[in-house]
């Protein structure tokens, strides 16, 4: 329950973020903007409106987790109205997840939006709509909320900026970790033990990626859909376990 | 308190000088605003402020100011951005936009180096690359060096997007009919056939260019053949297949081929080239033709014929064929040897004489 009220709270405050607001107009611009850029082109006109679409929902909805995910913890800290939430009888790791959750239901609820005018262009110019949209867009939710944990971690224990920047790091490692592995397995030894356990600890955001069998219309079985939702949750579990063993020693002041 | 001399009004409700900067207009109280038409125009506001009470007369000037404040802002920010206009304008001229365009394709990095940088948006990567070679190749004549920038191009947007089927089928069309770049056409066709198994008409493409232009009729046919196998392929392809293996080096069914591949191809210029192509086989057909009859002629008389009208007259042919591009053709009596007066050397593919002909 206190979860709960503390994630409403949240999604609130979100709401009444400028920032939000003007990166979904962004967003919704650059899916329309498919309309003009697609005269342009030769052939599969089709691939550009999803291309375009899936990655501005996608880019667009990275920026909100990590900008609107660093200031979660940190303003409260900055305008020190932390104390009195931490005064009541909430435990420190349910306001973690409160927090957490909100901001997760306002990026669904984002994806939802952006989502829609997607579909909306994709009916506007009669392309038809498999089913893999759908989960790719899943997956992108799913990638969402392991960058908003991941923000969440950093600004526990950092300042605003500084997480920014180490969660945008963290995103661009997470589509890279493929090579951590193969540059790994040229290795022998201790960097190769070292690589691999890098690769094991990072998240490797490049399996919540469909947006290419979207293009090409290519399904994705159930039974691998399940295995990466697992890893997304589970990795979101970890990250937010880790952060609330370091908020729970953190001292304000 | 004042009194508006304008109008008369001595009840200044306020509204006179609570108007909002844009209603500079209304500076009467409401209830004498409906009977009488006020002032509507810029020199009829300026003389109503010199005539104010002078209560309300400042306030009027700086609404006033204000206005000429904003028009002088508002000119700025116009001026402004028809200077950055111009300028822009100015620069892009300094450096030729095209050439910098198509230099640019020969700069592109390789794909397996772009493709972990573009961090998953490599598909749109494709797309974006793909929609700026588009501009490039509206050019209707590009030099050699050009084609293989555009071709390092399609490599790099295939290696981005493996499965662009449709990137590998317009660029291998393009390099061996506009490029005459055969050998760049097939490798990539190549690549793209070993990444999209299931798409017929990269194999079937493949072997156009081994039949027609590198003059390789049984690699043709194998790639036909591939190409008649896959799934989803129309149903001529099997027979064109088999007559290729059968009668590699026929001219007829060269045009059958011909005649299908222009089906599949709705681009003009391409389709052009390939009535081009037709034609030229067209003569090919012909020159084997007269040179049956001629043969025979020889055979019963034991001398070639004195010009090609002689073998109608002694009805060895029913009439002469019409050369296709219009000109005529040409015997030596000598020799007895027929050629086009267009196209003097004979088509490579059917010649048994040149390497890998038939």
């Amino acid at each position: 329950m206190k979860v709960l009220s503390i994630a409403v709270n949240t999604f609130r405050e979100n709401l009444r973020d400028k920032l939000l607001y003007n990166l979904l107009i962004f967003a919704l611009l650059m899916i329309g903007s498919s309309l003009i850029l697609m005269r342009l082109t030769l052939g599969e006109f089709h691939r550009l409106i999803l291309d375009i679409g899936l990655g501005s929902i996608n880019f667009f909805g990275v920026l909100i987790a990590i900008f609107v995910g660093i200031g979660l913890v940190s303003k409260e800290i900055e305008k020190k109205t932390i104390y009195t939430i931490v005064s009541k009888p909430v435990a420190r790791y349910q306001f973690l997840l409160g927090k957490y959750l909100g901001l997760s239901l306002t990026l669904l609820i984002n994806t939802a939006i952006m989502a829609a005018g997607l579909l909306a262009v994709l009916s506007f110019q009669d392309v038809p709509i498999h089913a893999v949209l759908f989960k790719a867009l899943g997956m992108i939710v799913l990638e969402f909320m392991v960058i908003t944990a991941v923000a969440l971690l950093f600004s526990t224990f950092s300042s605003a900026t500084l997480s920014a920047i180490l969660t945008l790091a963290i995103y661009v490692i997470g589509h890279l970790t493929k090579d951590l592995k193969a540059f790994g397995q040229k290795m022998e030894g201790v960097g190769r033990s070292v690589l691999e356990g890098m690769y094991y600890i990072l998240p490797n955001l490049d399996r919540f990626n469909l947006k290419g069998n979207v293009t090409h219309q290519l399904d994705v079985p159930a039974g691998d859909l399940l295995m990466i939702a697992a890893y997304g949750m589970a990795y979101t579990a970890f990250l937010l376990t880790l952060a609330s063993v370091i908020f729970q020693r953190r001292d304000f002041r | 308190m004042g009194i508006c001399r304008w109008y008369g009004c001595s009840r200044l409700c306020g509204r006179c000088l609570l108007v909002d900067s844009r209603s500079l207009l209304v500076i009467t109280c409401p209830a004498d605003w409906r009977q009488s038409a006020g002032p509507r125009t810029f020199s009829q506001v300026i003389f109503m402020s010199v005539t104010l009470s002078p209560e309300i007369r400042p306030h009027v000037f700086s609404k006033l100011f204000s206005y000429i404040r904003q028009g002088a802002i508002t000119l700025l920010i116009f001026g402004l951005l028809a200077l950055v206009t111009s300028l822009q304008q100015n620069l892009d001229r300094r450096s030729d936009g095209q050439v910098a365009k198509i230099e640019q394709l020969a700069q592109l990095p390789g794909g397996e180096y772009l493709k972990p940088a573009l961090l998953g948006y490599h598909h749109l990567g494709a797309d974006l690359l793909w929609l700026r070679l588009l501009q490039v190749w509206g050019k209707k004549k590009n030099t050699n060096n050009e084609y293989e920038w555009m071709y390092h191009a399609l490599d790099v947007i295939t290696t981005l997007d493996p499965r662009y089927a449709y990137a590998y089928y317009v660029g291998g069309v393009a390099l061996a009919n506009y490029a005459n770049r055969p050998d760049l056409s097939n490798s990539l066709l190549e690549k793209g056939h070993h990444s999209n198994p299931s798409e017929w008409n990269l194999p079937f493409l493949l072997g156009y260019n081994y039949y027609f232009a590198l003059g390789d009729a049984i690699k043709g046919a194998e790639y036909i053949g591939r190409a008649a196998r896959t799934p989803g392929a129309p149903d001529f392809l099997p027979g064109l297949a088999t007559r290729m293996h059968a009668e590699a080096g026929n001219p007829d069914v060269a045009l059958q081929f011909l005649e299908a591949l222009w089906k599949e191809n709705p681009d003009l210029v391409v389709r052009e080239k390939l009535e081009t192509r037709a034609k030229e086989v067209l003569i090919e057909r012909d020159l084997r033709i007269l040179e049956r009859a001629i043969a025979q002629y020889h055979n019963d008389h034991h001398a070639f014929p004195l010009s090609l009208t002689d073998l109608v007259s002694r009805k060895y042919l029913e009439r002469l064929p019409e050369e296709p591009f219009g000109g005529n053709y040409l015997f030596d009596a000598k020799t007895g040897r027929v050629t086009s007066s267009t196209h003097p050397t004979r088509l490579k593919v059917f010649r048994l004489d040149l390497e890998g002909g038939v």
